[in-house]
């Protein structure tokens, strides 16, 4: 419970300058005069967030919420936890209607327990208005039966990184934007013994996100809109084969990896072409042992496959407030508050790129700009799809995602446990299962 | 020993003066229960109800946040198909009875080690327990840094000792993954059975060995008819708890592969959360969970049975 | 107890004889060595050299974790104690510490104290049914927490237990009883009956008889029963990381785990300077018992 932690604030307040904040308490007053939620009377709001990937951004979120406990008198309780651990908890607190009022973190979090999210319609057409429209994979992401059970707040964008020397080398001027100039450059880069590698593992976030890519890509769905199991298709065979070139060229060990083993073999020289966030080249830019990795690498969209149209799946950060809070106003207030231009715009920017914004008015926001490297990841929100693909987004799309039914279908194939049949018929039997 | 001799002194109470204070506190049975009332509240209050509920969670469709109609055994039907589920239950007693069977042999190797005359003895001891001490999550974390693909210190190891040109692919084969995470569980639970068993050891009287070896008996023989009988009973013990800690082992694997790669370590416990909390499905985690109950209650049978029949066998029917 | 063993004793020594003529060993030095230093030595290595790589990247920057080109990973070039200083001084692990340590001592003593009361009545006063009960009460076992958890979670919540460290100390001993009960049963059988019968012809009670005549004996089997549940509740991380929500009533294992992962970067020293220093109580406590646990054991068997 970070309670307006002191060595928190302090923390933040050196790096950004007192300036900005007091400018945020004196926007923040002047919003709670005109706000449309007046926050219930001594109301406590206690906000269960996943933690950060940076510093800077907790650090500018804290004032954001120091700066909303001011102007409204509500008291706040931040707490953080790891980005796996956020979901058991957040599902005790569905199920015993006891705990955080709001919980802020994965993309099919709402979709769990969807009875018991607090509906915020209203929020969400608020903020829709005044800034541009929602992108539609968030929307998506966060309404059930036509409902907005969520906020989003942000996407994680996750994209192509790689060397740019090692590219070059590999007979490459720019990077390939279809699946088979990708194909090309992976088996140029093992030759070269400078090996691209994607996560093949249980990893939540990178394997998830690269091999929907790949399937999406290639016109292979698990379910139609209808809710029809379609993973059993030509254009699966197609990707699965595809895919078991493409593996056939990554460094060894892929299937054990986790969201962060990339992060470690790209920064010690052993990777050099991976899918991830922007954490790889932050973190390179950061340490100036790592200086030269940052200057020798750039980001790529995802490849183009055979249906012609750029798929990806990225994180959506939805922010929920559960039915059983007291304080329904106060939540819905704090939701719309964070995503006003005057807080949303400094923190963007403090997020260093690892989150790209789901309304479209923060195409705008200068991180986008700063760094040529983070351009990649402004389009997050615009080009993906939600978890489901095509399908409807729900409390079975969920499930699937994280069964890993999709991942494991992959990695069971190009790992030579299950031939291209034996792989599509464990995936269409778990879909059968979660899709009865 | 308890059903002969309490005859006797109760015989001795009739005589005197009986207030309803006293006949409570000789009648067996009150007695009985109302010494076992601490822990069965506990265990009614936080266990019984829970495992009730979790039982009947696996013949519902509850999903988290919503309560779940009856259905029968459909969750059962469909892990009856089910190729991941039929491997989880493979892997388990997989892991089960390799990583056990390891450590009961490691442990009793290196109890009957520790009790031989050695300097620093305590200080041996102390180290020996480490593994047990280290909380398992950050233990499990270690060695998962261990396991790493690229930055395994056994693999830069073998590779500049030249025993290997590529990194051994810890947890990214099956059969690795697997021997991998089990070598951990028995690291971790190695110290716990060999102190026991050394404190077991300690209780054997050194006469016995030198009675023994005068008669001539050899090492084997004295440890095989000296401690091994008088060993059986704290064994079993030991034995049943490794095995039940093992069998519902989570936090190892959880935290080293989540159950990949492709689910070729995925236990029951880690399968039954991934589909339960992961993708909200509790009755069907809850039926994969609810399913280890006769694995278990077939390892708690084989040690309760096999403790009763040693004691018979020793001639203490009377105890 | 002590009668089976001159038994055994004996029909060991009868049915030896034959099979052993003059297989006398000796205990040379050279001997000795093979047999125990050698074996003794290389478990020992193996046993202790997953904590080793912990102390070792605890105190290592970070630049030399993964350049083991540069760098023998056996060893660390300028240690650096920024890892435990932030530890110690910049997050709140004291106290993490603490509500861990206040979990872990009151949950055990809670569970002793059930587990001796139940171990007593299994064993001695053998009430109609001890049988059926023992064998029920290690169905604790039989669902593990990594599902238990939701069901349980609306138990804690039902009696406002939510975020409090009562709510693991009284789920703790669900898993804690059953093994001290179990531990406990075999010390109890082993203290003979004949003094407990000389007490109760004095006209002690059964309490009086537990509390002043068993309880002493089975010292060892306490200790050994509130070390292994010591370390279990040390070392318990779902119900804890469920059932408890605010950063500053959480215990070391999933304090260090959520406060030291960030996203998909794990901060490698300070989580392994977690599990050191979060470790170190235990380790002084085992090695202070250890000796006391084994040595206090035989001296209740001997009686």
């Amino acid at each position: 419970m970070t309670t307006l932690n002191r060595r928190n604030l302090l923390k933040g307040a050196g790096a950004v300058g007192a300036m900005s904040a007091t400018g945020l308490l004196d926007f923040a007053k002047a919003w709670a005069q005109t706000m449309k939620w007046k926050p219930e009377a001594n109301a406590t709001l206690n906000v269960l967030r996943w933690k950060r990937f940076v510093q800077a951004e907790d650090d500018q979120f804290m004032k954001i919420v120091a700066a909303f406990s001011q102007a409204t008198g509500v008291k706040m309780n931040i707490s953080n936890e790891s980005f796996d651990d956020m979901q058991p908890k957040a599902s005790v607190a569905a199920n015993t209607g006891q705990g955080p009022d709001i919980a802020w973190g994965l993309h099919s979090l709402p979709h769990l327990f969807p009875e018991k999210c607090l509906e915020v319609g209203d929020v969400a057409d608020y903020l829709g208005k005044k800034y541009g429209g929602w992108f539609p994979a968030p929307e998506a992401t966060c309404k059930a039966k036509g409902k907005w059970i969520a906020i989003p707040t942000a996407i994680n964008g996750g994209y192509i990184n790689y060397r740019i020397s090692s590219m070059k080398k590999a007979g490459f001027s720019t990077f390939p934007d279809k699946t088979d100039g990708f194909l090309e450059l992976c088996k140029a880069m093992k030759a070269n013994n400078t090996p691209a590698g994607f996560a093949l593992g249980h990893a939540t976030g990178d394997g998830n996100a690269w091999i929907h890519w790949l399937l999406w890509s290639h016109g292979s769905y698990l379910v139609d809109d209808k809710e029809k199991i379609i993973i059993n298709s030509p254009e699966t065979v197609k990707a699965l084969e595809y895919a078991k070139k493409l593996t056939d060229t990554f460094i060894p060990g892929c299937a054990s990896w986790n969201d962060s083993s990339n992060n470690k073999a790209f920064l010690a020289g052993d990777l050099h072409l991976t899918a991830n966030g922007i954490s790889i080249y932050v973190g390179a830019k950061a340490d100036k042992a790592l200086n030269p990795i940052a200057e020798d690498m750039d980001h790529a969209k995802f490849p183009v496959g055979p249906i012609g149209k750029p798929q990806e799946l990225q994180l959506t950060f939805p922010m929920l407030a559960f039915k059983y809070t007291k304080v329904p106003n106060a939540a819905k207030a704090f939701m719309a508050f964070v995503l006003e231009a005057e807080n949303y715009n400094p923190w963007l920017e403090a997020a260093g790129g690892y989150l790209t914004h789901p309304l479209m008015a923060y195409d705008a926001n200068p991180i986008w700009t700063k760094d040529p490297k983070n351009a990649v990841f402004k389009d997050a929100a615009r080009n993906t799809l939600p978890a489901s693909g095509i399908g409807p987004v729900n409390e079975k799309a969920a499930a699937a995602i994280a069964d890993f039914v999709m991942l494991d279908m992959v990695a069971n194939y190009c790992t030579g446990r299950e031939d291209i049949k034996g792989a599509i018929a464990i995936a269409e039997r778990q879909a059968k299962r979660i899709y009865r | 020993m308890a059903h002969n001799a309490v005859g006797r002194p109760q015989a001795s109470f009739q005589r005197t003066e009986r207030s309803l204070m006293q006949r409570l506190s000789n009648d067996r049975n009150w007695l009985g229960a109302a010494f076992m009332l601490p822990a069965a509240v506990i265990l009614i209050m936080f266990l019984a109800y829970p495992l009730g509920k979790g039982v009947w969670l696996s013949f519902t469709d509850a999903k988290i946040g919503r309560d779940g109609v009856f259905i029968g055994l459909e969750n059962y039907e469909w892990l009856s198909d089910d190729k991941i589920f039929w491997l989880s239950v493979f892997n388990t007693l997989f892991y089960t009875v390799i990583a056990s069977v390891i450590k009961f042999l490691v442990g009793l190797y290196l109890a009957l080690l520790l009790n031989e005359k050695l300097p620093f003895k305590s200080l041996i001891r102390s180290i020996v327990l480490i593994p047990f001490v280290v909380p398992t999550v950050l233990s499990a974390i270690a060695f998962w840094w261990i396991y790493d693909s690229q930055f395994s210190i056994i693999s830069w190891s073998l590779k500049n000792m030249g025993l290997i040109t590529e990194n051994i692919d810890f947890l990214g084969s099956p059969d690795n993954a697997r021997l991998s995470l089990i070598f951990a569980n028995i690291w971790r639970g190695v110290p716990f059975i060999a102190i026991t068993l050394l404190a077991g050891l300690q209780t054997v009287s050194p006469s016995l060995y030198e009675a023994a070896t005068l008669d001539g008996a050899t090492r084997w023989q004295n440890f095989r008819f000296v401690t091994f009988p008088l060993l059986t009973p704290i064994i079993a013990v030991v034995m049943t708890f490794s095995v039940l800690f093992t069998f519902t082992d989570f936090q190892l694997v959880w935290a080293m592969t989540r159950g990949g790669p492709v689910n070729a370590t995925h236990l029951m416990a880690t399968l039954g959360y991934q589909r339960a909390i992961l993708a909200g499905n509790l009755g069907e985690g809850a039926a994969i969970s609810t399913a280890m109950i006769p694995f278990l209650l077939f390892a708690i049978m084989v040690s309760w049975f096999g403790l009763q029949r040693r004691k018979w066998q020793q001639g203490g029917s009377d105890e | 107890m002590s009668n089976h063993n001159h038994q055994d004793t004996a029909s060991v020594t009868t049915g030896v004889n034959d099979a052993s003529e003059g297989m006398s060993y000796l205990d040379g030095g050279i001997r000795k060595l093979i047999h125990v230093y050698l074996p003794l030595s290389i478990i020992m290595v193996v046993l202790i050299f997953p904590f080793y790589w912990m102390v070792l990247t605890s105190i290592k920057p970070d630049a030399q974790l993964i350049n083991m080109d540069k760098f023998n990973p056996f060893w660390v070039v300028e240690p650096t104690f920024k890892h435990i200083q932030k530890l110690l001084f910049e997050s709140e692990y004291p106290r993490w510490l603490w509500n861990t340590m206040y979990v872990s001592v009151v949950a055990t003593a809670l569970s002793l104290f059930a587990s001796v009361f139940a171990a007593y009545a299994l064993v001695r006063i053998r009430f109609k049914g001890a049988e059926l009960v023992g064998a029920m009460i290690f169905l604790a076992y039989l669902v593990p927490p990594s599902i238990l958890f939701i069901p349980l979670a609306t138990i804690i919540q039902a009696y406002g237990l939510f975020d409090s460290p009562m709510a693991l100390i009284l789920v703790y001993p669900t898993i804690l009883i059953p093994f001290s009960t179990w531990l406990l049963m075999g010390y109890f059988k082993t203290i003979p009956y004949e003094l407990e019968e000389c007490a109760l012809i004095d006209g002690a009670t059964r309490l009086q008889i537990l509390v002043k005549i068993i309880l002493p004996l089975a010292v060892p089997g306490l200790i050994s029963a509130s070390i292994f549940s010591l370390t279990l509740c040390w070392n318990e991380f779902i119900y804890a990381l469920t059932f408890l929500s605010s950063t500053q009533n959480k215990t070391v294992p999933v304090a260090i785990v959520s406060e030291f992962v960030d996203g998909d970067i794990y901060r490698w020293g300070s989580l392994m300077a977690g599990a050191l220093v979060g470790s170190l109580p235990l380790v002084i406590l085992y090695s202070f018992f250890v000796e006391h646990y084994v040595s206090a054991m035989t001296g209740a068997v001997k009686e």
